[in-house]
């Protein structure tokens, strides 16, 4: 006897996402390789920073902090959370080139299934980078001056950024022909955070840095972050780094559907 | 083994035949035991070893970004050619496997078929003295592989010891002048093509009688011939043979005096799919499971950081 | 020994089809510490304003740094096509043949080496149409020798967890090491700079003598203080991860 063949259309596409979130989660924890360049570079770079350029502090212009690793704390998880989209991006192209991506367009699944599904997952990756990193801040003699609230903006501003990082990832992986493509935009990961305001303060950056870095979105969501830890929970920067990761992640999103249709009506 | 010999070495996925192989090229270690080749302790001498061999493994590894002539004369100069030879060595080898109009070109561009045959002359650069050859034609079309039988016979013409390992039972039973079966590790059986199959069994003459045909008659008349296999259809007859195709006149004179009529008949020869079996409890066409012989299987690692 | 210094030289051309016969093969070698190095001058330029860095600017003081993250990635690049050719067996193939495993290894090095000379010269073009000072043709010679040595250092070292992991996912592993190496050292600020964990770890790291001879006419002088203990440093470290690698190569087969 046959099996009712599931009804077609939207009722199932909550836990079709779900179950492709699941899957990438359960795929990346099985590849420590893959996990590895988001926390372990950040993480040494983060030690660098902190450890070689602690006296910039002393440099007029520069914010009445604690301690130099206050402030670099958001610069590393906005680090982290990048790296974090190129390696979703990198996982998406391997499922195109090993075939995986087909044996899902061909399913009864919904398609765009396929972008949500690892999509979430990058969320729920960015979740634990930004905690992670907090976690290693306060190990280390840190503190987040907004306190509890202030922890949340991080964690909502990192998880949303994350997000939207990990769309971008996507788009990317939808448009190349390979995985090796992808991880050929590594080194533009540092290229735009070099050109914001993450590391060090707008006011300190050479030209033609700080021209763009005032525009660079990247500068807003690393603010976002670093004003509850480093400072205090001032609204405006929070919310500007919020909206500016909330856009960011509307756009990568809707753009990697986009590219998806292209892919599929290309295929 | 024998110099100048052509050996066989079969077995079942998962046998050995590949970590036998890689033992005997010195890519391996043993854990026991000793072999040697060309008069030389793999374990113990295995430079001297190395020298005397060629060998051509399951994959064909070379390098796509590098020529034809380019993989030739680094593997002639990895052997200590002497550099004034190298280019004439390497062309004659080219040549003789049939890529001297593709040895010009990157490696990446090359068939399945045209690499093999690279790897081989490869293989030959330095005229070795006894040549292993895993599983050299999988994976190439017909052509192909009947262009490789009639190279492997040749070297074998010339005085190369060839030690071959293969899944194709016609290959084998082609080319070995000896084959070997391994079984879990084990040689179960070893001889020449033609001894290892009348060790399993003997000849039988397949006949199909007109419709109608009274087989019980049939079967009582023929059973002076020969030891006779149970009917698996009607108007069917399997009857074991002393000799061969010889003794195939007798009986049909016998049955044609009887009245009978014939509609079809075969001759079928115990095969080397037949002493796979009987040697080892299986089949070796259509084994399927991938085993230690799968090229890309190797011991487990630990996960990089 | 002649036939062995041919092996050598056959195996290194073949290490250099990589970037040779590779379109853009090039470019990932020597763009990332391009990137690193403009990226942290146009960042933390106004850091060099602070006493101690020699009234030079941050760009030229951190020009060594990137050559030697360039050396530093292209080591580690040699790794990694190790481990790829043991992936596709071509590694058994060069097992098979009766060259010696130091001459292999010697090959794989000494491509290396070469192939450092590639991101060294572009960041130093790029540096000099970027206003630092010419370093003055010694100073150069010193830097392309300690570039080189550290090139093979960290080739030796990625060969070895290239053979010890026998997977191009062992590349993280290798980077990391290189990255580590460089960069925990007097990379980023002159010694009394630094925080006491990373100035503990700077003076036990015998990279950071490198990078001061390096840095050598970028900053200050040539002088033989400056130079001997970069040789004696580089040296050391081509040594003893040559000599693991030597051991690691010869345990491969029989």
């Amino acid at each position: 006897m046959r099996a009712t063949p599931p009804a077609a259309g939207g009722s199932r596409l909550g836990p079709t996402v779900v179950a492709l979130a699941r899957r990438a989660l359960v795929n990346a924890l099985r590849k420590p390789q893959f996990l590895a360049p988001l926390v372990i570079f950040p993480t040494l770079f983060l030690a660098i920073n902190v450890g070689g350029l602690g006296a910039t502090r002393t440099l007029e212009g520069f914010p009445q902090v604690d301690g130099f690793l206050d402030y670099q704390l958001a610069a590393a998880i906005l680090q982290s959370l990048l790296i974090g989209g190129v390696t979703a991006g990198i996982a998406v192209a391997l499922d195109i080139e090993g075939g995986f991506f087909d044996r899902l367009v061909a399913s009864p699944a919904p398609r765009i299934a396929i972008v949500l599904g690892r999509v979430l997952a990058a969320g729920v990756i960015a979740a634990a980078q930004v905690v992670y990193f907090l976690v290693l801040g306060l190990a280390f003699g840190a503190s987040v001056k907004g306190g509890a609230i202030g922890v949340l903006c991080v964690l909502t501003i990192g998880i949303v950024a994350g997000t939207g990082f990990g769309a971008l990832g996507v788009l990317i992986a939808l448009r190349a022909r390979s995985a090796s493509t992808v991880q050929g935009i590594f080194p533009l990961v540092f290229v735009v955070l070099f050109i914001s305001s993450a590391f060090f303060p707008l006011e300190l950056l050479s030209a033609p840095a700080d021209v763009i870095a005032t525009y660079n979105p990247l500068s807003f969501i690393a603010t976002g972050m670093r004003q509850p830890i480093a400072f205090s929970n001032q609204w405006l920067p929070v919310l500007e780094g919020l909206a500016a990761a909330v856009a960011l992640t509307a756009v990568s999103i809707g753009l990697s559907l986009l590219a998806l249709r292209g892919r599929l009506r290309d295929a | 083994m024998q110099a100048g010999e052509v050996y066989g070495f079969l077995g079942p996925n998962g046998a050995g035949k590949t970590t036998t192989v890689r033992m005997l090229v010195t890519l391996l270690r043993p854990t026991g035991g000793s072999a040697r080749v060309a008069g030389y302790d793999v374990a113990r001498e295995p430079s001297q070893v190395r020298r005397r061999i060629g060998v051509a493994l399951q994959e064909a590894a070379l390098d796509p970004l590098m020529t034809g002539s380019e993989l030739i004369e680094l593997q002639a100069t990895l052997h200590g050619i002497d550099p004034r030879s190298v280019r004439a060595r390497g062309e004659e080898l080219i040549g003789r496997v049939g890529l001297t109009d593709a040895a010009g070109r990157r490696v990446g561009t090359y068939s399945g078929g045209m690499r093999r045959r690279l790897d081989l002359a490869m293989a030959l650069i330095h005229d070795p003295e006894v040549l292993f050859l895993d599983e050299p034609t999988t994976g190439l079309d017909p052509t192909s592989r009947l262009t490789l039988w009639d190279e492997v016979r040749r070297l074998r013409d010339e005085g190369t010891t060839v030690f071959l390992t293969t899944q194709y039972l016609e290959e084998a039973d082609q080319l070995a002048d000896r084959i070997g079966i391994i079984a879990a590790g084990t040689i179960v059986a070893e001889g020449t093509p033609a001894s290892l199959k009348a060790e399993v069994g003997r000849p039988h003459l397949d006949l199909v009688l007109a419709p109608g045909s009274d087989l019980a008659l049939a079967r009582e008349l023929v059973a002076r011939f020969g030891a006779q296999r149970p009917p698996t259809e009607s108007c069917h007859l399997s009857i074991a043979l002393q000799r061969g195709a010889p003794d195939i006149a007798p009986i049909l004179r016998a049955l044609d005096d009887a009245g009978f009529a014939v509609a079809e008949l075969e001759l079928k020869q115990p095969t080397l799919d037949d002493v796979f079996l009987a040697k080892t409890g299986e089949r070796l066409e259509g084994a399927e499971e991938p085993g230690e012989d799968a090229p890309q299987q190797r011991e487990p690692l630990p996960e990089a950081v | 020994m002649r036939a062995r210094l041919r092996m050598v030289w056959a195996l290194v051309r073949r290490g250099l089809n990589e970037i040779l016969r590779v379109p853009g093969g090039a470019i990932p070698g020597v763009i990332a510490p391009t990137i690193f190095m403009l990226g942290m001058a146009a960042v933390f330029g106004k850091a060099a304003t602070l006493e101690g860095y020699g009234g030079v600017s941050f760009l030229a003081f951190i020009v060594p740094v990137a050559m030697l993250q360039g050396a530093g990635f292209t080591g580690a690049a040699t790794g990694v096509n190790l481990a790829r050719d043991i992936e596709r067996g071509w590694f058994d193939r060069m097992l098979l043949a009766p060259a010696p495993r130091p001459v292999l290894l010697a090959g794989v090095v000494a491509s290396a080496s070469l192939r450092a000379l590639l991101p060294a010269s572009f960041l130093l073009i790029v540096a000099l149409a970027l206003g630092v000072n010419w370093p003055g043709m010694l100073e150069l010679s010193l830097a392309a020798v300690l570039v080189m040595g550290l090139a093979a250092a960290m080739a030796c070292y990625a060969t070895l967890v290239a053979l010890r992991f026998r997977t191009q996912q062992a590349a993280p592993l290798m980077q990391m090491g290189s990255f580590i190496a460089v960069l925990f050292t007097t990379s980023y600020a002159p010694r009394e700079l630094l925080s006491g964990w990373l100035g503990a770890i700077a003076d036990v790291n015998p990279v950071t003598h490198v990078l001061e001879g390096v840095r050598q006419g970028f900053v200050g002088d040539v002088t033989w203080a400056g130079t001997w203990p970069a040789l004696v440093a580089v040296s050391g470290l081509v040594l003893v991860f040559g000599a693991l690698a030597v051991r690691g190569m010869s345990r491969q087969g029989i």
